[in-house]
């Protein structure tokens, strides 16, 4: 459904030096330097799969989408959606993607959700039967039948984001692309939408590209993640396999009764694993996968244990490392 | 319902429910426009101790004014509200690109949504000007009324477009504020909203014959007051014609060339 080859895009900047002097010296001259946004990137999506591009804030990601809902040119490079060239904007195509920007709100802000959704009911040329029964079951699976016919300044940031999904949706579209589709909500909200987002995507069957910075998200949603860096694809395959290979240490997090003394004198916390936190009532170690056994023994040996748990390390912190780290992923 | 119908529909709704907005600026907007000239030619009529100025008694030149305040509205509407600019600065424009719509139609359909508080105020104050002020130099007909109207249509396809052009100025530069006050300032002189055309000389009068301007204020006036016949009607109608043809043919170009500047920015 998406295929991208050697996609490219980059940017020309205008540079401006500080202060007064390089404020008047701009009216004459200006620097310009070019920014790649995004290089070489190639993948395909198929139909059902939802795909997470995961990176660092300027990696990419948003401009790899907006090149492929067509609203930008590429520098060089080639893609298809659904068989069309994204930025030639064929109508035809345009009636079969949706774009949702967490950033911008694209619903029309002096318009009650109703008037919007028939407003897009018109663009998209739905027919009456299809329009209500789908408008119906995105207003009752997000449950914002009551605030329909109030305008969209005046819902919540969560309320408008259901609202914008519904728009996005409504079409029932065959691509469909969110960028950061749970920015600045709270953590029900964002939950709310993910499921929504999972059981869309089960009973229709879209081609889904998400980035987002929730690593939240990407956990729930993406089975498959592209890791750009610097405008590259870095990494293109499951997320399993990226926390297999990068979470080689595990949390050891034991809870001791206040003011206990050890049972046995205890080895030096440190030559078990590294000590993430220390306090009279509590102790987590990063450990090696193949030493979690060995000093689990030795902490529940030494401490007055009441509670212990075994934990992954977070997606975020496996993220970050790649960020950080240099080369290829795979 | 069209898609263009319905988006004229809802743009016109939206308009007229801020209702504050619609009284205010409509007596403001009127006393600004006219009250303001009403003064100045009385005191140059005054001054000068001529009868006529550019062909036209003071009385001729108040219904003038008065008919260009209350027409213009509807052709320039509340300056321009189109938002072009601010579409391709603030990334606005992503959400039309994505639209299986052409973008310049919904924003005309917007444009002409607009215009109904216009029409509304001009009708409004048209009724109350003709209560308290004396038309004797205005012959209205029912043909120059039609007339009229149909030229106040095109005047305002002809300013949309112009506007146009001149927005999309902002794919290139990172502001078009002084461009637009540029324009506007050059089509109300030229068109005949700050001085009646007749005041310039036969050499200048020749070529705002050709220029576009002129359709936007006093062609649609002079109709409105019969001083054009339905041959000069039907022959300005045709050269405005042509002018709305070329003026779309160059935003076509300048829209190519500028959709492959665009970065989408905003989001």
């Amino acid at each position: 459904m998406i295929e991208v080859e050697a996609l490219k895009k980059s940017f020309f900047v205008h540079k401006k030096e500080p202060g007064l002097v390089g404020s008047l010296r701009s009216l004459f001259v200006r620097k310009r330097t070019e920014k790649v946004a995004v290089r070489d990137v190639s993948f395909r999506v198929d139909e059902g799969e939802i795909v997470g591009i995961v990176g660092a804030n300027g990696a990419g990601k948003t401009t790899l989408v907006k090149m492929l809902a067509g609203i930008i040119h590429p520098s060089a490079g080639s893609a298809k959606v659904l068989g069309y060239v994204p930025w030639e904007r064929d109508d035809e195509l345009r009636r079969q993607i949706a774009l949702i920007m967490g950033q911008k709100a694209q619903l029309w802000w002096d318009l009650p959700a109703a008037d919007c959704f028939l407003l897009l009911k018109e663009i998209y040329k739905i027919p009456d039967a299809q329009y209500k029964k789908t408008l119906d079951y995105l207003v009752d699976v997000l449950r914002v039948g009551d605030e329909l016919n109030v305008q969209i300044r005046r819902l919540s940031l969560g309320e408008r984001m259901k609202m914008e999904l519904i728009a996005t949706l409504l079409h029932s579209p065959r691509v469909v692309f969110l960028d950061e589709p749970t920015i600045g909500l709270d953590l029900t909200a964002q939950r709310a939408i993910r499921e929504f987002i999972l059981q869309y995507r089960a009973e229709h069957r879209p081609a889904m590209l998400v980035t987002s910075h929730y690593m939240e998200d990407i956990r729930r949603l993406c089975p498959r993640i592209l890791i750009m860096r610097e405008g590259e694809v870095v990494y293109d395959g499951s997320l399993q396999r990226v926390i297999d290979k990068y979470a080689d240490s595990k949390l050891l997090r034991a809870h001791v009764r206040p003011h206990a003394k050890p049972v046995v004198m205890p080895p030096t916390l440190a030559a078990l694993g590294d000590v993430v936190e220390c306090s009279e009532e509590s102790v987590c170690l990063r450990v090696p996968r193949d030493a979690v056994a060995t000093a689990s023994a030795r902490l529940l040996d030494h401490f007055d244990v009441v509670d212990f748990a075994i934990e992954e390390v977070g997606i975020e912190t496996i993220i970050e490392r790649i960020f950080l780290a240099k080369g290829d992923v795979a | 319902m069209s898609t263009f119908a319905h988006i004229v529909s809802v743009e016109a709704r939206t308009r007229l429910s801020y209702r504050g907005a619609f009284w205010f600026n409509a007596a403001f907007g009127f006393m600004s426009d006219f009250g303001v000239v009403f003064f100045v030619w009385t005191a140059m009529f005054a001054e000068s101790g001529h009868a006529e100025i550019g062909g036209r008694t003071l009385s001729a030149t108040i219904n003038y004014y008065l008919l260009v305040a209350l027409l213009g509205r509807m052709v320039r509407g509340d300056r321009f509200e189109g938002q072009i600019s601010a579409d391709i600065y603030e990334g606005g424009l992503n959400r039309y690109l994505v639209f299986p719509y052409s973008y310049f139609r919904f924003k005309y359909a917007q444009r002409l949504g607009q215009m109904a508080p216009e029409f509304l105020k001009s009708v409004v104050f048209g009724v109350l000007a003709i209560s308290f002020v004396s038309f004797e130099s205005a012959a209205f007909t029912v043909g120059s009324v039609i007339m009229g109207l149909g030229a106040v249509f095109v005047a305002n396809l002809v300013f949309f477009l112009i506007m146009t052009i001149v927005h999309q100025v902002a794919f290139w530069a990172d502001n078009v504020w002084s461009l637009d006050v540029a324009v506007w300032f050059v089509a109300s002189l030229l068109g005949g909203w700050m001085l009646p055309l007749s005041v310039f000389s036969e050499p200048v009068r020749a070529w705002l014959e050709v220029l576009p301007f002129r359709f936007l204020y006093d062609f649609p006036v002079r109709v409105l007051m019969g001083e054009i016949g339905a041959v000069e009607w039907a022959r300005g109608i045709v050269v405005v014609a042509v002018w709305c043809i070329a003026l779309a043919l160059v935003s076509r170009w300048v829209w190519r060339r500028g959709q492959r500047r665009y970065t989408g920015v905003g989001i």
